[in-house]
């Protein structure tokens, strides 16, 4: 009895000291006020405020980088004034080796209808090439040696340029862990600014008040209405990250696909010519019969197979969404996957770019993602001169009444 | 108000970051101006006169649960065509073609004007490696070579 007496004792000391703790902890938490996220806010942003700020606007100018192309350049442009039909590739592929006799094309890549198809090739001493093939008239438009507008901001956007080995590049790194601060600065400037609702039904923009009210009213206003457009940017952006550490550590989202068994291959008795890249094609379109080509890549060797990666009538997932090998021996259908047959990695990583880059409405939503790019890009802008004017030119005038009170006296 | 004393380095502190982008130039500058490890000397195999150039001086590295190190290989006489497959692997001994032929990593890729290959190898070289050339022609007839490790790697 006493024991128990003892033991209920200490057990109501030892609930009175939780109490008292949960008490003191909940007390803390409400100085989780206003002033703490707005530094947190800062913390997240400040530090890296002019890297975030370019990745924004190289991948705002990524977003329109086929379209500045076909401005800039008449070369890549897919003109049509007949309104034919996509010629074969196969067709398309013998006009460019009428020219190059030796080229050896390896893949095939197809953007929107307005620009012309890019055939990417090999040839005597040319180690890599880009030819700009016209797919309604078959013209070859151009050769360049691979280094193009769209590749580069693509390139400088999601790695900085910084080197590929062994499965990683530093840069991407970089590049995608933005996505989680970005995230941070949602969250904590939506906390700073809790009522932050009404500036949907509200313009507020003051312009006679000074540089550091108006710059604030900018940096709300555009935040708000980005909310969520900073939420898909900073989700993908952290998928991208997610991918890149799987990548790297040889975790295989999508299977890796399969080389021909070598028995496949023929002898020199029992040699045959390969199939065309149109009945390839054709393989793809009886298994889908939406089938549009994306990116072609042809056999690099001779136990590979034709790998046609494609898009059809659904929504949000990638140009590469339908994948199909053919056998080139036979014509034999050696795999497919189509998005009903993807799990939730290989999905995320269809929709990634779509949702990333805008182009799943064409140019409609990406005029809308270019638009929103650009309130992103200036937010760190704005961000950073608020502080300095917050910290230094408050700090500066501070001092200069501080001296004519002293000079006063 | 946060006080903040008025210095160059809390002046400049949060501009920082923009040196990055140095690097950015500077990774662009050797994207366009390439170099490579010198070509191994060329050997004959059969009809064909080959060298094998490494990508670079690095040791191997893992890929799909195997190491790996890329080469190129300029063949100087013969044609690519003529070949039915070809691996390159890094050990004491070439791998039979029955072992090399289960994958494709290690497999010669490419077009007619040179062939790409991730040759198999291990963690680390040791100095009774050897860089192991297997070629099977259209007919069946198998042909090997080999090249000594430059010394550098081992």
């Amino acid at each position: 009895m006493f024991y128990l007496c003892g033991f209920a004792i200490l057990f109501g000391i030892w609930r009175q000291n939780a109490a008292n703790k949960i008490t003191k902890c909940l007390n803390k938490m409400k100085k989780f006020n206003n002033r703490f996220w707005f530094q947190l806010h800062g913390w997240v942003s400040l530090p890296v405020w002019v890297l975030f700020c370019f990745i924004c606007l190289t991948g705002t100018i990524s977003v329109i980088s086929h379209e500045i192309t076909w401005l800039v350049n008449p070369n890549a442009r897919a003109e049509n004034p007949q309104q034919l039909a996509p010629r074969p590739m196969d067709e398309l592929i013998a006009n460019l080796q009428q020219q190059h006799p030796t080229a050896d094309v390896r893949g095939i890549g197809v953007r929107e209808p307005y620009m012309a198809y890019t055939l990417r090739f090999v040839d005597k001493g040319v180690p890599f090439a880009i030819a700009y093939v016209n797919q309604y008239t078959g013209e070859v438009q151009e050769i360049n040696n691979g280094q193009t507008f769209i590749g580069f901001m693509r390139s400088l956007h999601g790695w900085l340029l910084f080197p590929w080995q062994n499965g990683y590049s530093v840069g991407y790194y970089l590049v995608s862990a933005m996505g989680l601060l970005l995230l941070g600065s949602l969250i904590t400037g939506l906390l700073v600014y809790k009522k932050f609702w009404r500036d949907f039904f509200r313009f507020r923009l003051r312009t006679r008040q000074g540089t550091r009210t108006f710059v604030n009213d900018l940096h709300r206003i555009a935040g708000i209405w980005s909310i969520w457009f900073i939420l898909i940017m900073s989700l993908t952006g952290t998928w991208y990250l997610a991918q890149g550490i799987m990548g790297h550590q040889g975790i295989e989202i999508a299977p890796h696909p399969e080389p021909l068994a070598a028995a496949q291959v023929p002898y020199e008795h029992e040699y045959k010519e390969r199939i065309s890249l149109s009945q390839a094609m054709a393989v793809a379109r009886q298994q889908y019969p939406d089938f549009q080509p994306g990116f072609i890549m042809m056999p690099e060797h001779h136990r590979d197979t034709y790998k046609l990666s494609g898009h059809g009538d659904f929504i949000l997932f990638d140009k590469y969404s339908y994948k199909v090998q053919v056998n080139p021996w036979n014509g034999e259908l050696v795999n497919k996957s189509a998005p009903e047959d993807m799990g939730v990695l290989q999905t995320l990583s269809h929709i990634a770019d779509p949702l990333h880059y805008g182009y799943f409405a064409g140019l409609w939503s990406k005029a809308i993602w270019f638009i929103f790019g650009i309130f992103l890009t200036a937010m760190p802008i704005g961000g950073y001169v608020m502080w300095y004017l917050r910290v230094f030119k408050a700090a500066k005038r501070r001092r200069e009444s501080e001296f004519i009170v002293q000079e006063a006296k | 108000m946060a006080k903040q004393i008025d210095t160059w380095w809390q002046r400049n502190k949060y501009l920082l970051s923009g040196l990055l982008l140095v690097l950015s130039a500077w990774y662009y500058y050797q994207s366009l101006n390439p170099s490579f490890p010198p070509a191994l000397p060329a050997s004959q195999v059969g009809q064909f006169q080959i060298s094998v150039m490494p990508y670079n001086e690095q040791g191997p590295y893992q890929h799909d649960g195997q190491f790996v190190k890329d080469f190129l290989l300029i063949f100087k006489e013969g044609k690519i065509s003529d070949i039915r497959q070809g691996y390159l692997n890094i050990g004491s001994s070439p791998l039979p073609l029955e072992t090399l032929q289960q994958g494709d990593l290690g497999i010669l890729h490419g077009s007619r004007h040179g062939q790409h290959v991730h040759a198999l190898t291990h963690q680390q070289f040791t100095h009774e490696d050897k860089i192991w050339l297997t070629l099977e022609l259209w007919n069946g007839e198998q042909l090997s070579s080999s090249w000594e490790l430059p010394k550098l790697w081992k």
